[in-house]
């Protein structure tokens, strides 16, 4: 697809004028919870789109020596909020993951998904730092707010509970630290509470 | 239909911490009561500590609750969900953070003790510490405040002794205690309402650690879902209607209420007839009926011949500092604060403002992933993705909050009216706040913030953080949108042309209207205000039930 087509795609497609509302109160959609747990098929994102987000969660919360975005599904989480409660925001991702090939191809011959990482990374930092010319979508919208709303999205996919399809194996919780919600599994002792006794995280207490 | 002919003694609107207190209190001295409850019945079986659908989305305590925002008349106007308050039954107390105060005596007399301060509209209280004195020690019984009476050497005078001993401490507290003490304050366990051990039928804290913006499923934090309206059910003179959104307050031919009408779950226009009408809608929600109720002989609003209503829209600001220690500090348990120190709080003008404010810990931000990711914007600029991302995140079990709740001066022109434009899901016209902050606020938080990352370094931290949060921080161009605490829409005082109710918080105008929500505070005290509507409430529903039985209402 060239430049223009997909500009004039995503204007055509785009009822979403520049202000991306990711937690808009307004939207009462029913939970994208349910279904959306463990689910790795796409029922919003192309398998195109769902490829090259995938490549850029990656970017986002890399994996090292604990996982990142891609154990913890996070492109998923995001392909059931659009489906629910962020489906105002489905034409940004469409029009934008669209052109973000499209630069990657123009620039590196490849789409995004199949880029070195350093080229990944690199093409990424410009988005965000809207220094990418040309950029086909302009002012329509701008780089630093697509990326923008797909760090953010990636970050609330990590750290959200698994019940909505990102966070898997509770991974995210595992790399910050947090040991889960204790209310609904007993609490936690004084002796918890004052540092004297270890705290043992939801998921190794046979409760998940 | 059959409302039309049912005849109440009270109708109490709002069913949070001002109403739910006089639906507790009325119905136990025998009056039938009906209260309308603006949004829909919440079950803690709900309350599940799910931060994404209850803290991000908002979905369980105000699903699409708007109202617009402004800085001022000339700015622009945004629409969203600002106002940090719950539309359900049990209202805002249902999500506090249960930090139970008593204002200072000089936080009733900030107009006399200050005297007049330009660009502000400080106004003393109508009544005093000592009115509301009894009523701090009956609301704090019920709600089984837990603290060490006189631990706090700046506190109002108390003779009573806290009902509940103090929460066992995490290490972040004994950080915070440890800075505090090296730099000469003095440090105590913050009077939380929420049960440190079996008290009133309710259970002790469990410790779970997602308490503030949260509700509690075990009901070991005191709200009116807790304490007060399981009482007035018990009674069987309470009649609940949620939701019940009101939208209009009648007045018959004789100047005085009829009743309500309100929309149902169905949207169906209702209409209930009472005595006497208890408005507890909140700052915000009150001051919006009274706007809508117009009528001939209220053509600016219901009990507005003053032209206040909506005035004086006053928050807290809140300085925040994160600081991050070498080692886990539990923040991710137990209650939402357990350490205070108050000795920043007495007003000296020697400081480059007036006023002043209480610190204390907190794990808002700090006990929860999403709530930290999102703090984690303002502490790593240039680290918001990627590897430095990670170890960043890494970071959440060591990273402790420190923060000030400091006393806000009204302004006359922060207000709340009617949004000429946009509509609500009823197609009601929305609250349309235009708040900004007085210049002495900005000096304020400047000096709190320096004080706090003070009190950081002195706990030991190794990194501390001037934390922006939004809608929390205020400088020059940043203002605070919504808040948890809203007072002063409908000012107490003594001359009607410059109040909207009395000391005993019945309308100047309308004789069988009252108000006994946060909206009548003419000052906010640098406290949290929730025990203050508690107590003020307490004082006005015996006030009720005494003129009730002397036939004189």
């Amino acid at each position: 697809m060239s430049v223009e087509t997909s500009r004039r795609r995503f204007l055509r497609n785009s009822a979403f004028a520049a202000g991306a509302l990711l937690f808009s109160a307004h939207l009462p959609r029913p939970l994208a919870a349910m279904a959306a747990a463990e689910s790795t098929e796409p029922v919003v994102l192309a398998a195109g789109e769902w490829r090259c987000l995938k490549a850029i969660t990656a970017c986002i919360i890399p994996t090292d020596h604990q996982p990142g975005a891609l154990e913890a599904n996070c492109v998923n989480f995001i392909d059931k909020a659009l489906a629910n409660e962020d489906a105002a925001a489905v034409p940004l991702y469409r029009g934008g993951l669209a052109v973000v090939d499209v630069v990657a191809e123009s620039r590196f011959k490849s789409p995004f998904a199949a880029l070195k990482s350093d080229q990944q990374v690199e093409l990424l930092r410009g988005m965000e730092t809207d220094s990418i010319d040309p950029w086909p979508l302009g002012q329509e919208l701008p780089a630093a707010m697509l990326f923008e709303t797909m760090r953010m999205h990636t970050v609330i996919a990590f750290l959200s509970d698994p019940r909505y399809g990102g966070n898997q194996h509770f991974s995210g919780w595992k790399v910050v630290g947090y040991p889960g919600s204790e209310h609904h599994n007993g609490g936690y002792t004084r002796a918890q509470v004052e540092g004297k006794a270890k705290v043992v995280p939801v998921w190794d207490r046979g409760s998940h | 239909m059959k409302d039309k002919t049912e005849m109440f003694d009270v109708c109490v609107i709002g069913t949070g911490a001002g109403g739910g207190v006089m639906i507790d209190r009325l119905t136990a001295a025998g009056m039938s009561v009906v209260a309308l409850e603006r949004g829909p019945q919440i079950s803690p079986s709900e309350f599940n500590e799910d931060e994404l659908k209850i803290v991000l989305r908002k979905q369980l305590f105000s699903p699409g609750k708007l109202e617009t925002y402004r800085s001022d008349t000339e700015a622009p106007e945004e629409t969203g969900n600002f106002a940090e308050i719950v539309h359900g039954v049990g209202g805002s107390i249902t999500h506090w953070g249960a930090w139970a105060w008593r204002l200072r005596p000089d936080e009733f007399r900030t107009r006399s003790v200050e005297g007049a301060v330009p660009g502000a509209s400080l106004a003393d209280w109508p009544i005093g510490y000592e009115d509301l004195e009894p009523y701090y020690d009956k609301a704090e019984a019920d709600f089984g405040v837990a603290g060490v009476s006189g631990s706090n050497p700046f506190e109002a005078k108390r003779l009573t002794a806290y009902p509940n001993p103090p929460h066992p401490w995490r290490p972040s507290s004994h950080k915070f205690a440890g800075g505090a003490k090296k730099l000469g304050y003095s440090p105590f366990p913050l009077p939380m309402a929420i049960n440190s051990r079996v008290y009133g039928n309710r259970p002790p804290c469990i410790n779970g650690g997602a308490c503030r913006g949260h509700g509690c499923p075990i009901s070991a934090k005191a709200t009116s879902m807790s304490v007060s309206l399981p009482r007035a059910i018990t009674t069987g003179k309470l009649d609940l209607r949620a939701p019940a959104m009101v939208y209009d307050l009648p007045v018959g031919k004789d100047g005085k209420l009829t009743g309500a009408r309100y929309l149902d779950s169905d949207g169906r226009q209702r209409e209930v007839r009472a005595r006497h009408v208890i408005l507890a809608a909140g700052a915000i929600g009150t001051a919006q009926l009274l706007l809508m109720s117009r009528s001939g002989s209220f053509p600016d609003g219901l009990a507005n011949g003053s032209g206040e209503v909506g005035k004086n829209l006053t928050y807290h600001h809140f300085p925040i500092v994160a600081a991050s220690f070498g080692e886990d500090l539990r923040t991710y348990t137990g209650v939402e604060a357990l350490v205070a120190v108050d000795d920043l709080h007495p007003s000296d003008a020697k400081r480059g403002f007036i006023r002043g404010g209480v610190i204390g810990e907190s794990n808002v931000a700090s006990n929860q992933p999403l709530m930290f990711g999102a703090l984690l914007q303002s502490l790593t600029p240039g680290a918001r993705w990627g590897a430095g991302f990670k170890e960043k995140l890494r970071e959440f079990p060591n990273t402790m909050l420190f923060t000030a709740i400091c006393e806000e001066l009204p302004r006359a022109e922060s207000r709340v009216d009617l949004d000429p434009n946009v509509k609500d899901q009823w197609g009601v016209a929305v609250p349309r706040l235009t708040k900004r902050q007085h210049e002495n606020d900005i000096a304020m938080h400047r000096y709190f913030k320096n004080k706090l990352a003070e009190l950081a370094e002195a706990a030991g931290a190794e990194k501390v953080h001037h934390v922006d949060v939004p809608n929390a921080t205020i400088d020059q161009k940043t203002s605070q949108k919504g808040s948890t605490h809203n007072h002063g829409t409908c000012r107490m005082g003594s001359d009607p042309q410059s109040s909207v109710v009395d000391k005993w918080c019945r309308s100047h105008e309308v004789p069988n209207l009252w108000i006994t929500d946060g909206s009548v505070f003419p000052t906010a005290g640098g406290y949290n205000p929730t025990l203050t509507i508690l107590a003020n409430a307490y004082r006005v529903a015996d006030r009720f039930i005494d003129e009730a039985r002397r036939s004189s209402l």
